[in-house]
Order: structure tokens, then sequence, then C-alpha cells
């Protein structure tokens, strides 16, 4: 039952895919205009259901797949990636606050750092030729596949002693783990360290549009010593902060087109809220290698579109 | 070691302020996403030339079109799809808000260093929707 849904999903992903796919051949000028808002909806439900199945962003995957499949440019992709990881992270995160499950002082520094440096890469993306964007990208994602399958995870590392400059901007904490049915006391170390990584995964944020959820967790979990669900919850206020800095860089140029931003915000949502109800019954293992392996699919795409062996 | 419960008073506070300028965001996107789709707003580039423009890189595409740049386009809120861009600059301005608010917080609190990077992200936000950093292009 569980295996023939996620096939289903595949297929329905693959579908929405081959739709633009099929079509490329054909002039776009001969396709209606509302064939690719329609189809890019259909496509980011597909994967807001996706997403949250497999605990990832949307920007991740909606970047590199659009970006390949799709007719629209990629400047105008990298815009609409921005805007769909920050408005998801805009939803998220009041429940996370909230709940503890996020916590707004082991995120201040990090944000700050991190939405500099994203203005940088977002001024950076747009000076740069859009094969090299592209070839970039597809590198990007190629690694952030290997990060996925190679790195782990860890719920509560140790973190013996904080560290000097951790201890005097306050960041560490209590939460209550309602899946523990406890109190979690965490601090954090390797600070500076932390501070450098956050200012190249803004860089990277910037740049592609590709929001950053796929890093924030595991450079504040494994490097930092943050709990996996602080580290979860932290990454999507950080996401706000991040990319909306980013964002306006991609407003004020005028990489901001309504017909792809609305339509991918609205879906993604709306499937979002199928993926939180499918998520008690879905195998997260196999959604899980099923985003792996369109990583690996989008990254290659991008990468042969960016040196201009498949356009 | 003095604990911080990550469910202080600022987090609430910062949450019920964030849950209402992204929701209104959102709402005045999805409305104003109907207007443009369905023609009851007239769009500023006729939707049936969208297929030829949006494969083109972004400034080839400001060139045909003249679309503008920087808050200019508040000069088009008559045409749908600047008026999308009222959902998306909402968007963009919640987190600015719920940082002007922390930072009220913080400095009556007297927490100085806090304060002081609220205040730093504040002006960086502030710099790059004020187009101050992306201008001349």
């Amino acid at each position: 039952m569980k295996r023939t849904s996620i096939r289903a999903a595949a297929l329905l992903f693959g579908l929405c895919l081959a739709l633009p796919a099929a079509a490329a051949p054909v002039e776009t000028g001969a396709v209606a205009w509302w064939v690719w808002p329609l189809g890019l909806f259909a496509f980011s439900f597909v994967l807001g259901v996706v997403a949250v199945l497999a605990g990832v962003g949307g920007g991740v995957l909606f970047v590199p797949l659009v970006g390949g499949f799709f007719p629209f440019h990629i400047d105008f992709v990298r815009g609409a990636g921005l805007l769909l990881a920050l408005s998801g992270a805009l939803s998220a995160t009041p429940a996370l606050l909230r709940g503890g499950l996020a916590s707004l002082r082991l995120a201040l520094p990090l944000a700050l750092v991190g939405s500099i440096t994203s203005i940088g890469g977002a001024l950076v993306g747009f000076a740069l030729p859009t094969n090299v964007v592209q070839t970039a990208l597809g590198f990007t994602i190629l690694g952030l596949a290997a990060l996925m399958w190679f790195a782990g995870r860890s719920d509560y590392p140790t973190v013996a002693a904080p560290d000097a400059l951790g201890a005097a901007l306050r960041m560490h904490g209590v939460y209550h783990d309602p899946a523990a049915g406890r109190e979690i006391e965490w601090r954090v170390h390797r600070t500076p360290g932390g501070l450098l990584v956050f200012a190249g995964i803004g860089v990277l944020a910037g740049m592609f549009g590709l929001g950053a959820g796929w890093a924030n967790v595991p450079a504040l979990n494994l490097l930092m010593g943050a709990p996996l669900k602080l580290s979860v919850g932290t990454s999507a206020f950080l996401l706000t902060v991040i990319d909306t800095s980013a964002a306006w860089i991609y407003i004020h140029r005028g990489a901001v087109l309504p017909m792809l931003v609305a339509p991918t915000i609205i879906g993604v949502m709306l499937g979002a809220k199928i993926g939180a109800r499918l998520l008690r019954i879905a195998p997260a293992r196999l959604v899980r290698r099923l985003v792996l392996w369109l990583l690996l699919v989008a990254g290659l795409r991008a990468v042969l579109k960016g040196l201009g062996i498949w356009n | 070691m003095e604990l911080n419960s990550s469910t202080s008073d600022e987090q609430r506070i910062y949450a019920r302020w964030l849950d209402w300028t992204a929701r209104v965001g959102v709402a005045v996107l999805a409305g104003a996403f109907f207007l443009y789709a369905f023609g009851i707003v007239e769009p500023h580039i006729p939707l049936a030339r969208l297929p030829e423009l949006w494969s083109l890189p972004l400034d080839r595409y400001r060139e045909l079109t003249g679309a503008p740049s920087g808050w200019h386009w508040l000069r088009f809120l008559d045409k749908g799809e600047y008026l999308n861009l009222i959902g998306v600059a909402l968007l963009g301005l919640a987190t600015i808000v719920c940082y002007l608010r922390l930072a009220v917080l913080l400095l009556r609190r007297g927490e100085s260093l806090p304060a002081a990077i609220v205040v730093a992200q504040i002006l960086v936000l502030l710099a790059a929707a004020a187009n101050l950093i992306a201008a001349g292009h």
C-alpha cells in the first residue's frame, strides 16, 4: 500500500516533468500561455507533498527541476524558488517558535551573517553568465545529494562545554521534546566555525535561490551541536531572514514574475498540507531515496544544460 | 549557567507578529493573482505574449517589456502583474516588521548585545528593501 502510494507520487512527479519535456520541441509560442503556469502549479503541488515527506525545503528541488525541464529562464526560476522557500518558512516559523522548537537566541547571529552574504550571492548570481550559473547550480545540487547520502544526524549531540562566543551570545537553552517526554537542555560549540559556514550558506542561497534548509540543519546539528529537532526548527527561522535579504535583490532587479511566483507558492502550500497528512503513513526512507534520485537527475540536467550538452 | 526558555515572551510575540504579517502577504498575493490571471485587472504585458518572454534572460526581458526595476513598479499598480508585487513586498517586509518589534523588546530590557545584533539585521534588511545595495543596475 505504502509502496504503491510512493510509486503513484513518483509517477505523478514524472508526469509533471514530462509535460514541459514533451512540449519542448514545439515552438513555445504555439502553446497556450496558461499551460505553463498550470503545469507549474501541478508540479509545485506534488513538490509540496514530496518536500514535506522527505523533510527538505521545496526550493532545493524546485530550482534545478523547473530550471531544467520548464521553458522559464533560470533568472526567473531562481526568483520564484527563493520566494517559495521564503513563504514556506514564513508559514512554518510561528508554530515552531511558539512550540520552542526554534530558538531566536541561536538564530540571530547566524541570520545576520547569512543575510549579508545572501545579498552578495544574489548580486554575483546576476553578474555571472547564465551557463556558469546553470553549471554551478548543477554541481551544487550534486554536492547536496552527496551530503544527504553520507552525512549522519544526531538527535542529541554531546557538547561538553560551550565556546566563549556561543556563551557570550547566550546560544543555549531548554525546550520540551514531546516525543522524548522531557525537557532538553542544549548549548552549542564551534560558534566561529558555524558563523563561517552560515556565511557560505548565505552565498549559495542568494546565488541560486535554493533556500538553505538543506545546509542549515547539518551545520546547526553536526557542526554546532544543537539537537536535531531544534536545528530543523531554527533552520526555518533562519530561512525567513536569509531569504528575505536575497529576495529584495530579486524583486528590485525585476526577476520576480508573478505568473511563476503565485502558482508556485499556492501549489506548494496546498501540497504541503496534503504532505503533512500523509506524513504518518508514508515510508520516510523510500521518499528520501526518491528525493535523492530527483536531486541527481536535476543536478546532472543543470550541469549538462550549463555546459551546452543538453539544452 | 542561566538558561533561556525557548518559549520565552520574545518568541511568542515574534511568532504572533510573523504569523499575521505572513498571512496578510500570502492572502494579498493570492487575491491579486486571481485578478491578474483571470484578466479582471489589465496586465502590463498581454498574457498571451508571456511564453515568448519568460525564456529570455532578465536583461533582455526588461529591455523588451520596459519592466521597471527598484520600487518603480509602484507606478504600475493599475496593471495586474504589478498588483501582485504588493503581496510579494509584504512577504519581504514581514521579517523587518518583526525584527523592529523584537528590537523594542530587547532595548526595553536593556539586553544590549542581542539588541545590537537585531538593529544591525534591521539595517541590512532595510538597505536591501530600499534598493540601496542593488542600485545602479
